[in-house]
């Protein structure tokens, strides 16, 4: 059974694809534990599975995706075995809301902006008419937009980028959801805007005790938000811990890789760290640990049995064979040991 | 110091306008920059700056409703000889900002990097050919084995990459770099810099990178331009700009900046732009004045009487 | 595809096997050891054998109905081909004698000879039903109309097929100029407002007229006009596509604009493009039924489809003829029917869409 303090627990999940007749992996086994009320980060690479694992806890999986084992606990309901579009309507929105990354096709080019959110408070909220439409004002006021009794009646095209982003945040939110998911949330936007949209994340975050989970590949909105992080490859959790901890002393390779390769880090002149190849595909059977064969210091371990999650503190986990007492000790790239003491972590 | 070094490409006055004539639009308004041999000239924007507008403009893409390009003195805009074009072709390549949409998805990648040289006009027997891309294909680190595969079969990095080997192929002198990392992984990302860079001092390249993302312009540039709503604002070397951001546009982007780093987010103070704060009028319009040694900065009379004691602090 | 399928799994048994048995080499020690890094494995890692026309052939095959049309369709081609060499001689031209029962005309009842046995004489086989003797039964003149029928829809399917591919060519050689190159946008726009606000019908009968009536003068006069529309479709389509990253690539790589027709545009309109001609082949052979019927046809000596239907709504009011009209117009549904389901499946399997399962 699940931990206590999860809000969301995912155990053992599995998720398979079925595309031209084969059978495609995408999240082989994870388990994560969503504490109520923090800000969870799932760093990972376009095809880690990372949308495909948070859209299995709100049923919005392809049809041609189904959930292969384990369970999703919500509240003592396990969400992986819902099967009818009724029992998903009262969990989607209602309990779990989501705010995706480009605001233009969440929202509908021909309804007013304020008839989107008026129409999400009457479902979830039981409001009717005036009432509604107050409520809907008061969303677009809470999310900064300026005068929102002008707006209100506005179209999305008259909206800019970081605008329609905030009205679809309103309309997530409207429904006073427990948990919100953000997948990309700030990825099509421009960088001044990108900040903004994160604080006001943050600040609807503790004005409505809510519990967020960004899907992101992008470490600097990570740093910036998140309390744990959960860092994914090839459709596994690789590390999973608190910020400082993940950020300042990271154990997997691929997380060294990550955080070593970004040019925000990089000294001009020199090369950056780089990791080679291409992430694997996951029609094939992954031995062991994905990452071995673009790891140069991989053990021959890695290539044949999967590594559990071994525990570095009660709060950091690492799934790779390093940790084993018996392993080798591998120094992490220059970039990583800096980065432990910058954090205080000074391991010997 | 700059100017003993050869300019090799000249940008004045550049104005690009779009629709018709009773709804023109104007991307591009007045842009004016030199960049020369060897160097990294680094253009960053937000969306709908017009910074891909520029890089089109320069290579041809877009035609030029005002100004001049000038490519080694010789000018390139507008109407050319057949035989400047030829060898403005082969000098001046471009590398697209989505791999998924820049390869030709119907061609094998054997076709697609050695298209290029059907154009030269060069009569080469196919070993050559087959043998040019297995060499421009090794150079950007894949496998000579790739030229019998379609482009779908790789992933995005790997795309990039047969997109650069398509524009090395020709030899280039200058490369436009249209956002380059945007669309890829971040752990792809470092690869794809790192291999541009290899190239530059291989190959003696000169690039025009353009960026929305300060952090990764500032790692690969020697100068950046900075521009908001088809103009220039700032101009200036890299660390210069870094260290003395002087128009507020510049010190709004540098601000937001996104670090991996827990301590410095939170620490993050953002400034917000507000462009009608520079109050120009007809009699008090902007000036694009250079302030210190390569350091443009665009401002009225005097707002850049103010950038000066600035930087004389 | 089945093989490729089968190929795939049994190498990939093969890999697993292989795998299973070196990781049983290693001891405890060596387990944790560094393994040999070879960087070109990771290159080779992400990789995906998707093929665009392989998946559009498993998308279609899984048409059940359409491939049942499919087969009907080459059926009857192929028949039409072979039928000519079956152990039925008869000749779709030449009309028929046998000897039958003297009527009389007037009372309708046989007339006997003296003996009171009717009278046998040698006269034109108008009008036999279907039998034993004429497969098909006889029209009017005592023409076999088993060999008609076949020979007919030889011919109306030679005319479909030409002007399809008439069509076809000139259409998607205009249209692809029209969309590119756009110094020829204005004219061709203009041309195609003339000629697309004049009646079709009216061009061919002012064709027909002209020249001599044909089989060469119907695909001539339908070719006139109906590639413009192919053309204008192309060229939408060219639109959509000419402007995508792509293609601005090859335009910066200097690549000539008939290179780039060739090996850019086109290939992305290939699916497009055979859902038309699918389209075409049966509207050509409807369009000359409809030219028949309004009496601007190929001359009776050509057997088409367009003469049989004509031919048999003429004796269309007797009950005990009506076969001479059924006959030729299940031929022609089949054919109508089959092309536009195979058509509009194609399309389906052609799309990247459908090709997830």
């Amino acid at each position: 059974m699940p931990n206590e303090n999860a809000i969301l627990s995912f155990e053992d999940l599995e998720i398979e694809f079925t595309l031209r007749g084969q059978v495609l992996r995408a999240i082989r086994s994870v388990c994560l534990d969503v504490y109520r009320g923090e800000s969870l980060a799932i760093v990972g690479e376009s095809g880690s599975g990372k949308s495909v694992f948070t859209k299995s806890a709100m049923g919005l999986l392809d049809a041609n995706g189904a959930i292969t084992g384990g369970h999703i606990w919500y509240e003592g309901k396990d969400l992986a075995r819902y099967t009818t579009e009724k029992e998903w309507r009262a969990i989607r929105g209602k309990e779990i809301a989501m705010v995706m990354q480009d605001p233009m096709t969440s929202l509908n080019p021909l309804q007013t902006i304020g008839d989107q959110i008026a129409e999400a408070v009457r479902l979830h909220q039981d409001l009717k008419g005036g009432a509604a439409k107050a409520a809907a004002v008061e969303a677009l006021a809470a999310v900064g937009i300026d005068e929102p009794e002008r707006r209100y009646k506005q179209f999305p095209h008259e909206f800019s980028g970081g605008m329609r982003q905030r009205v679809v945040i309103a309309i997530a939110v409207a429904c006073r959801p427990k948990v919100l998911i953000c997948d990309e949330p700030t990825t099509a936007l421009d960088v001044t805007i990108q900040a903004q949209i994160l604080d006001l994340i943050k600040i609807l975050q503790k004005k409505l005790d809510l519990t967020t989970i960004y899907i992101t590949h992008d470490l600097g909105v990570v740093a910036n938000v998140a309390d744990r992080i959960a860092v994914m490859y090839a459709g596994d959790i690789v590390e999973v811990g608190k910020c400082e901890e993940v950020f300042y002393d990271p154990r997997h390779p691929y997380t060294w890789a990550l955080l070593s390769s970004l040019p925000q880090l990089g000294v001009k002149g020199q090369a950056l760290y780089s990791i080679q190849g291409t992430p694997p595909n996951l029609f094939h059977e992954v031995h062991g640990d994905a990452f071995a064969p673009r790891n140069p210091q991989a053990l021959n371990i890695d290539f044949v049995e999967r590594p559990p999650l071994f525990e570095v503190t009660p709060t950091h986990k690492a799934r790779t064979w390093l940790l084993d007492p018996r392993a080798p000790k591998v120094e992490p790239p220059e970039h990583i040991r800096q980065l432990r003491q910058k954090g205080g972590y000074l391991h010997g | 110091m700059a100017e003993t070094r050869e300019k090799l490409l000249e940008v004045e006055n550049l104005q690009v306008t779009f629709g018709t004539k009773r709804h023109p639009f104007t991307a591009v308004d007045g842009v004016s920059f030199d960049i020369y041999r060897g160097e990294t000239f680094g253009l960053v924007g937000e969306s709908g700056s017009g910074k891909t507008t520029i890089g089109r403009a320069i290579i041809r893409v877009n035609p030029v409703s005002g100004g001049t390009v000038k490519y080694k003195g010789e000018v390139i805009s507008g109407k050319v000889s057949r035989e400047t074009d030829r060898r403005i072709i082969q000098n001046i390549q471009m590398i697209f900002q989505d791999p998924m949409a820049s390869l030709n998805e119907r061609a094998k990648v054997d076709y697609i990097v050695s298209e290029g040289l059907y154009a030269l006009g060069e009569k080469l027997s196919e070993e050559a050919r087959k043998e040019k891309v297995a060499k421009a294909l090794s150079d950007v680190g894949l496998l000579p084995e790739f030229a019998s595969r379609f482009p779908h079969e790789f992933s995005g990095g790997q795309r990039q990459r047969i997109g650069i080997a398509r524009a090395l192929i020709m030899e280039p002198e200058f490369i436009i770099a249209d956002e380059p990392i945007s669309a890829l992984d971040v752990s792809i990302r470092a690869q794809v810099l790192n291999l541009m860079s290899r190239l530059q001092k291989e190959r003696g390249l000169t690039y025009l990178f353009i960026a929305h993302d300060l952090s990764v312009v500032r790692f690969i540039s020697d100068r950046i331009g900075v521009i908001y709503k088809g103009k220039l604002m700032e101009l200036a070397g890299s660390e210069q700009l870094f260290a003395h951001p002087l128009h507020p546009y510049t010190q709004a982007l540098l601000s937001a900046i996104p670090m991996p780093d827990p301590e410095s987010e939170r620490e993050k103070k953002l400034v917000v732009y507000d462009p009608t704060r520079h109050g120009y009028t007809e009699n008090d319009p902007p000036l694009w004045e250079e302030l210190e040694d390569g350091h443009f900065v665009r401002g009225s009379r005097r707002e850049l009487e103010g950038y000066r004691k600035l930087l004389g602090q | 595809m089945a093989i490729f399928r089968i190929k795939d799994s049994k190498t990939q048994a093969l890999a697993n096997s292989l795998n299973k048995e070196s990781a049983r080499q290693f001891s405890q020690e060596e387990l944790f050891q560094f393994a040999p890094y070879d960087p070109d494995a990771g290159e080779r890692g992400g990789y995906s054998d998707y093929s665009y026309w392989r998946s559009t052939l498993r998308a279609f095959r899984k048409n059940r109905v359409a491939m049942f049309f499919l087969c009907v369709i080459l059926a009857t081609l192929l028949f039409t081909f072979l039928e000519p060499l079956i152990p039925y001689d008869r000749e779709p031209n030449t009309i028929y004698y046998i000897e039958q029962e003297k009527i009389n005309l007037f009372t309708r009842q046989p007339v006997l000879d003296e003996q009171g046995n009717p009278v046998v004489e040698v006269s034109r086989a108008t009008d036999q039903r279907p039998g034993q003797e004429f497969w098909f039964g006889t029209n009017s003149i005592g023409q076999d109309l088993w060999s008609q029928i076949w020979s007919g829809t030889r011919n109306s399917l030679f005319i479909g097929f030409s002007v399809a591919c008439v069509d076809a060519l000139l259409g998607i050689l205009m249209g692809v100029l029209w969309g590119y190159v756009r110094k020829l946008d204005f004219f061709f726009t203009e041309l195609y407002n003339i000629f697309d606000n004049v009646p079709q019908t009216l061009i061919v009968m002012i064709i027909s007229y002209v020249l001599r009536p044909g089989m060469g003068t119907m695909i001539f006069a339908m070719c006139l006009t109906s590639w413009l529309a192919t053309a204008r479709f192309i060229r939408n389509q060219v639109v959509i596509i000419r402007d995508r990253d792509y293609n601005l690539a090859s335009r910066c790589l200097g690549t000539s604009t008939w290179r780039l027709i060739t090996k850019n545009l086109l290939p992305y309109l290939v699916s497009i493009i055979t859902m038309r001609m699918a389209l075409a082949i049966p509207a050509a052979i409807n369009n000359e039924v409809f030219i028949t019927y309004i009496g601007l046809g190929v001359p009776l000596e050509t057997p088409t489809l367009g003469n049989l239907v004509e031919t048999g709504r003429k004796v269309m009011g007797e009950a005990a003829l009506r076969y001479q009209l059924f006959i030729p117009v299940v031929i022609l549904a089949t054919i109508t029917i089959s092309f536009y389901i195979i058509g509009n499946a194609f399309a389906d399997a052609a799309d990247p869409k459908n090709h997830v399962n």
